[in-house]
């Protein structure tokens, strides 16, 4: 049982909870104050809970060696007599192992969310309080937003650890062991999250604003340190991808010779590295309000509480496009294979993404177009708001483009594709009149809101995610799932979520408020909301055939030809699963990634002569099985 | 810290020049630090603009200023003298880094913060809330640095580094020039504006 | 070699100099000028741009010659 890495941390884990507590109280004794204090006490504890986590689980074994002065090696040190599962459950540096351990988190996390939403639907399906106080409510709904935010940030991390060094063909990611600290590190967070449920919740939704977050019960706390965690796991992950990837590619490899989920990722990585900082200051300034009394955000003090959601939104608006990014060079990865065609402006589609990111700095106070910036203010953001619709329609017209005289297949990771490419488009068309200051003064906090952000998130993460997990299924595991449950988990998935969100913008341009239990009947809404109710059933039951089809198909899914979809990419032109180092041989790129169906081109070559004197020890005999 | 992986990591893949990998993720680092204390600074400008109180103690502040730049510059010392083999200065010079260091932490945390209340400036209300949030995540990062380098000075004392694997001693010396440099910013928009 | 170093090492006071000149000048210009947060901010930029080029050697990033 101890030989188990999590085991261990969980259990160092709760002694230093213990002793980071105890010691808080001697101290507040020895100050002459009264011992309890909920939040100080808890502040201290729950740090020490994640840094003793990540002690037992060995995440600093090695930092520990090099700070006394050893040397702690090749952090790649599997032992091979044990079984291959437990790598998944110990501190293991190997990107492949990180990328499945982030996916599966990310997987877990989703349906624990998707199981709040039946709840709140299951509340919302008729007028009146069903079984639910206003306040358990709030909390689940808070809940269901920020462990789908932790679901999606693990996600992308997940397909990112999995496919980066793969793509650019390396080895590894440049720094293994903060890898797998990146990793190790949301663990804890996502059980300080948990934790915030049963110390009282707090009712003030994903976003945490004070005053009331500085007044909410012990829960916020906790809500915050978790998101702390894993936004600290964010900005070494975004470390890792953008060394790996701006200077570990394969020769040849120009940054135009990138897949286009790596150039995703790269923009991605961009926003996190820089915006993370803004969310985990924000919550910190908050906390530090609660436990020192600091008043940052209240005005009777000399703070002031717009500040909060200035630096609140600098991160949690570029967030989204921390989501969609990734999903959308999924997208663009996806569909030159399931058409058979070069991807269409390969360039303009690459460079799109990062003009997001940039843009998306610049648009944060659309969050606030109700707080009264004042009209200069307001007008400036509704400009840079719109314009992210540019790069974005960018893409678009490229992947019609692509599309376009194809010849195109669908197999369930291209249905998926299609998919987000119309919910995303939806998406996309109902942003502008929550971005333009005269129609959101009335759309502000309706459901058209809510309705507009699943759009975006279903099309921009949740499609493309479950099109990757399709689509790499053969790659991670070596073998096939099961086409005829794929194709039922995209229609039962995709009608489920239309008949929610056409009955959330139905019922927001109505007039129903988003964050509250109940509604009059006298409203008209207890149709639609009996319909989204059905439909985020329906949603829920798709998944659940998709847990069966991923299940079934790991234990016995018939065995996977070595590149099942005719790919280019690098990933694809090794054996499934790859190896421990990735590439016996190493690869040279010649040419572009997308040229499908162009007569002779030819995207990589393996052993090159030239290429392989710059690394004479990565011969097949030593790479593959050291 | 790296010694180990920089120059002896013949083990798995030798083609990619560790010690170049090492600085781009040590300087992003270093970019995703500053947002920390540039988020801070904002906000201090965000809630009282360009005043400040009268109160706090200028010979301090210089004082303290003045031993972190030269510790900065000890520390300069010590990187130069082992880049050369010179181990005896590359520890006299890492030992004043240490000092200083440590004489400005307790600058801060024994004589400014104590002092600040009585005059007036507390961490719960006004300027601060400026005041005090920005010296303690200032002084968290010096007190991190001076155990950094407090680590590289004993594995010097044994030897550990010499002209061609000192990764461990540049990358907590590059750390220490960040604190100073966030301290650059830090003094004129606390003490002086 | 002794020749590199000792020039590394002026180096090292000359840029110490400077700083302390500069910093003499940041607490002058407070006390002389009322509104002062132009000119204390290009100061503190500056005394900045010394230390990551001479101290922290940012340029090693992109000339890349392993140690020194």
């Amino acid at each position: 049982m101890l030989s188990l890495g999590l085991i261990r941390g969980l259990i160092v884990g709760a002694i230093g909870a213990v002793i980071g507590m105890a010691l808080t109280m001697a101290a507040r004794v020895a100050l002459g104050r009264p011992a309890w204090s909920a939040d100080p006490v808890s502040f201290v504890g729950a740090i020490s809970w994640i840094v003793f986590f990540l002690v037992g689980i060995g995440a600093f074994s090695d930092w520990w060696r090099w700070a006394q002065g050893e040397q702690a090696g090749d952090p790649h040190h599997p032992d091979p007599n044990a079984p291959q599962w437990k790598r998944y459950f110990s501190f293991d540096p190997s990107h492949k192992v990180i990328g499945i351990q982030y996916t599966v988190t990310a997987l877990a996390l989703m349906y624990v969310a998707g199981l709040l939403a039946l709840i709140m639907r299951l509340e919302l399906a008729r007028s009146g309080l069903q079984f639910m106080s206003p306040n358990t409510y709030n909390t689940i709904m808070g809940l269901h937003g920020i462990v789908m935010i932790g679901a999606i940030l693990l996600g992308v991390s997940g397909m990112a650890n999995y496919l980066i060094p793969l793509m650019v063909g390396a080895p590894d990611m440049a720094f293994p062991r903060l890898n797998a600290l990146s990793f190790w590190i949301t663990v804890p967070g996502v059980v300080l999250i948990v934790l915030s449920f049963f110390t009282g919740g707090f009712d003030t939704g994903w976003t945490g604003y004070p005053p009331l977050g500085a007044r909410a019960p012990l829960g916020i706390l906790f809500f915050y340190l978790g998101v702390f965690a894993i936004g600290l796991s964010s900005i070494l992950g975004s470390i890792n991808f953008l060394t790996t990837t701006l200077k570990m590619r394969a020769p040849g490899m120009s940054l135009f010779r990138m897949p286009i989920f790596v150039w995703g990722m790269l923009a991605t990585s961009i926003i996190q590295l820089v915006a993370t900082q803004f969310i985990g200051m924000s919550f910190l300034m908050v906390v530090l309000e609660r436990v020192l009394g600091m008043g940052f955000f209240d005005p009777a003090k000399g703070g002031d509480a717009v500040l909060f959601q200035h630096i609140f939104w600098f991160y949690s608006h570029p967030a989204v496009y921390i989501f969609i990014l990734p999903g959308l060079g999924i997208i663009s990865e996806l569909l030159p294979v399931f058409v058979r065609k070069p991807l269409f402006g390969y360039k303009f589609v690459a460079l799109s993404s990062m003009a997001i990111a940039i843009i998306g700095f610049l648009v944060w106070a659309h969050h606030m177009f109700t707080v009264g910036l004042g009209n200069v203010l307001n007008s400036t953001f509704m400009f840079t708001t719109v314009l992210v619709a540019v790069p974005t329609g960018i893409k678009f017209f490229n992947w019609l483009a692509t599309m376009w005289e194809g010849k195109i297949s669908f197999e369930t990771p291209m249905l998926f594709v299609l998919g987000a490419f119309v919910i995303f488009l939806i998406g996309g068309l109902s942003g502008p009149p929550n971005g333009t200051v005269v129609t959101d003064f009335f759309l502000h906090e309706t459901y058209w809101v809510v309705g507009h952000f699943h759009h975006t998130m279903f099309g921009g993460f949740v499609f493309p995610f479950m099109a990757a997990i399709y689509f790499w299924f053969p790659k991670v595991t070596g073998r096939m799932y099961n086409e005829r449950l794929g194709k039922l988990h995209f229609w039962l998935m995709t009608i489920g979520f239309f008949m929610v969100t056409t009955s959330m913008f139905r019922i927001g341009l109505l007039g129903m408020r988003r964050r509250i239990a109940d509604y009059d009947p006298a409203l008209g809404f207890d149709t639609f909301q009996m319909i989204a109710t059905m439909g985020g059933f329906l949603v829920g039951l798709s998944m659940l055939v998709f847990l069966v089809n991923i299940v079934r198909s790991i234990r016995a899914g018939e065995r996977a030809p070595e590149n099942p979809w005719r790919s280019r990419s690098l990933e694809w032109q090794i054996s499934s699963p790859p190896p421990e180092f990735n590439y016996p041989t190493p690869p040279v790129v010649v040419g572009g990634p997308y040229d499908y169906g162009v007569p002779g081109s030819v995207y990589v070559r393996f052993g090159i002569a030239g290429a392989s004197d710059a690394d004479p020890a990565r011969t097949s005999s030593d790479n593959g099985k050291s | 810290m790296s010694t180990a992986t920089t120059h002896t990591s013949a083990v798995v893949h030798p083609e990619y020049d560790r010690l170049a990998l090492n600085r781009f993720g040590l300087w992003l680092f270093f970019f995703s630090e500053s947002l920390i204390f540039l988020i801070l600074l904002l906000t201090r400008f965000y809630l009282f603009g360009t005043s400040r109180p009268e109160e706090l103690n200028q010979t301090l502040g210089l004082a303290i200023t003045v031993i972190l730049l030269l510790s900065s510059f000890t520390a300069y010392r010590a990187e130069t003298a082992i880049a050369h083999d010179d181990r005896p200065q590359f520890l006299r010079n890492l030992l004043a880094t240490i000092l200083l260091g440590t004489l400005f932490l307790l600058g801060v945390v024994l004589v400014e913060w104590p002092e600040a209340p009585r005059l007036g400036i507390v961490p719960q209300e006004g300027f601060g809330i400026a005041f005090f949030s920005m010296t303690g995540m200032h002084a968290f990062h010096v007190l991190s640095g001076v155990l950094l380098l407090l680590m590289v000075y004993l594995n010097g004392r044994r030897g550990a580094y010499s002209s061609d694997s000192y990764w461990g001693v540049e990358a907590s010396i590059k750390y220490w020039h960040f604190v100073d440099v966030v301290w650059v910013f830090f003094y004129p928009a606390l003490y002086l504006l | 070699m002794e020749a590199k170093k000792a020039a590394k090492l002026r180096l090292g006071w000359i840029v110490i100099g400077i700083l302390a000149v500069l910093t003499a000048v940041e607490f002058w210009v407070a006390i002389a000028i009322n509104s002062a947060l132009l000119y204390l901010a290009v100061l503190a930029l500056a005394k900045a741009a010394l230390i990551v080029q001479y101290f922290m050697h940012v340029n090693q990033l992109w000339h890349k010659e392993g140690h020194e």
